[in-house]
């Protein structure tokens, strides 16, 4: 198998690099990260100096996704050596035992994180993905709820709750998160659109009006977003009262598809 | 008033002056890191910090969202009986700053690693280089800031825009902010005009101590905000315009890691 470095033809620089890139853009491409990482650990480790222990962490939470158990636990080894009492590195020990399965353990390590430091939200979290794991989605939800109630800013976990709840078929109160979402980034099409499909699958009339709006603000924000073309197109072939908007979408839709089979 | 100086004041005052501010600050920067110690952040505090955000966001960006979810948001917090800002009403306890024991020692230790080295190094300055004018100030100041930045040379007729050493230290403090933090990253403990604006920004902000006014004023200004929806005419707008497909879709789009 050829390493990393002779496939691209890529310096360690460079991988250091783009492992930085995908950290601060929070990408979640665990297997080139293991790949990248993994070698960059173990051939040019020592050129590193203090940015190995961040590597460390990204690494190790890629593997636990590509499911290295091995890699995994060096590098959480590693870290444990460097920081023996870091709540950030309990965390990731949790983490290593849920990946495991062990959700037992991992709670009492969170359990004992949050003893220390009840404002830790990185560790409340995980307690919450370890019920969603189990398949405990109701207590997931009240206990996402509790902590939005006190940490009423986490966007993360707002959509996070979101999801969770179009998973049960409560599209009401998955509208309410997105609002949050969209009310904190006015900017950003991809919550714009999200809710435009909440309100579509919810259905009535006022909702397919309002998500028709959203679908044309986040067509505004982003040209390029198709689902939102997609969905502007559905709605406007509807025959609501204003017909004057669907006869352009259809156009513009057979003008992309044309588009996109040339 | 043309005054010649010696060159030799330009090397041997002028030129020390700034080195010894710089080294100090630095010095200062990692004394500081030394001593610091974690601030223990109360659960309370941030969780209304994150709310008072949370109201503020709504003021601003709620024409965003539907006419109807900006009503309920507002009721949440402004209702007359149930609402957050009316309702919530946090126990205040003053801080005392001589009872207070974390706070009583963080006083000390700004005051001991920012001001005392300042008075020493500032009054030794003065000491060691006194009785001449280093330089020039550019602008024209009037007679009332002479005893401040001449001490030392009594000199009736003397320009007021010629200083002694101890106002060329002054200004190297103040201005070497901007090379501190091109030395040693930004947030650095040797910037003193820090001293003067108490922040801590992130996710644990300091609570002003006092949470009821702070709610008070939320509440007013959510009181008169009004709700004007952003996207009443998106369809039109959307519509005048083109969608601009021409350069989104090529087919020579490799995806590698590098």
């Amino acid at each position: 198998m050829a390493s990393v470095s002779e496939m691209y033809d890529v310096g360690w620089e460079e991988m250091r690099d783009k492992l930085r890139k995908w950290r601060e853009d929070n990408f979640r491409n665990s297997e080139q990260i293991v790949d990248v990482g993994e070698e960059l650990i173990s051939e040019h480790g020592s050129k590193l100096g203090d940015d190995i222990w961040i590597i460390y962490e990204q690494v190790m939470i890629a593997a636990l996704d590509c499911s290295r158990d091995d890699l995994a636990l060096t590098c959480l080894q590693e870290l444990r050596k460097q920081f023996p009492d870091s709540h950030r590195v309990k965390r990731l020990s949790g983490m290593r035992l849920e990946a495991l399965e062990r959700y037992d353990e991992a709670n009492k390590h969170y359990d004992a994180i949050l003893q220390e430091d009840p404002t830790n939200t990185a560790a409340r979290k995980r307690k919450i993905s370890i019920l969603k794991a189990q398949g405990k989605s109701t207590e997931a939800i009240r206990e996402l709820n509790e902590y939005l109630e006190q940490f009423v800013g986490d966007q993360e976990a707002w959509h996070e709750l979101s999801e969770l709840y179009i998973n049960e078929h409560d599209y009401g109160k998955a509208a309410f998160c997105l609002e949050e979402l969209m009310m904190t980034n006015p900017h950003n099409h991809l919550y714009c659109e999200q809710y435009a499909e909440v309100k579509y699958t919810q259905g009535g009339l006022e909702n397919l009006e309002l998500s028709r709006k959203y679908f044309a603000q986040a067509l505004r924000l982003n040209n390029r977003n198709m689902r939102a073309l997609f969905g502007l197109y559905m709605l406007a072939g509807r025959g609501t009262k204003e017909n004057k908007c669907s006869v352009k979408a259809v156009e513009e839709m057979l003008e992309s598809m044309q588009i996109t089979m040339s | 008033m043309a005054l010649l100086l010696d060159s030799s004041i330009r090397m041997w005052v002028v030129l020390p002056i700034v080195f010894i501010t710089f080294f100090v600050g630095v010095i200062r920067h990692y004394v500081t890191q030394l001593l610091h110690s974690d601030k223990k952040i109360d659960l309370e505090q941030v969780s209304d910090s994150q709310v008072l955000l949370r109201s503020r966001i709504l003021r601003e960006n709620g024409k965003y969202i539907p006419r109807q979810s900006f009503a309920m948001r507002k009721h949440y917090f402004n209702n007359a009986e149930t609402g957050f800002f009316k309702k919530v009403k946090r126990k205040v306890i003053p801080k005392n700053p001589m009872t207070d024991h974390s706070m009583l020692t963080d006083m000390m230790k700004g005051n001991l690693t920012n001001v005392l080295p300042m008075i020493v190094i500032g009054g030794w300055i003065n000491w060691a280089f006194s009785g001449f004018v280093i330089t020039k100030v550019p602008f024209p100041l009037t007679l009332r800031f002479k005893p401040m930045l001449q001490r030392g040379i009594d000199l009736l007729t003397l320009d007021a825009s010629w200083v002694s050493s101890a106002s060329w230290y002054f200004l190297n403090v103040f201005g070497l902010r901007s090379m501190y933090s091109l030395i040693l990253g930004q947030d650095n403990a040797a910037d003193q005009s820090r001293l003067m604006q108490e922040q801590m920004t992130g996710a644990a902000v300091a609570m002003p101590p006092d949470p009821n006014k702070a709610f008070k004023s939320e509440w007013e200004a959510l009181e008169i905000v009004d709700h004007k929806w952003a996207l009443e005419n998106v369809e039109e707008e959307l519509m005048s315009r083109d969608l601009n497909f021409g350069t989104f879709f090529s087919q020579d789009r490799t995806c590698t890691m590098f």
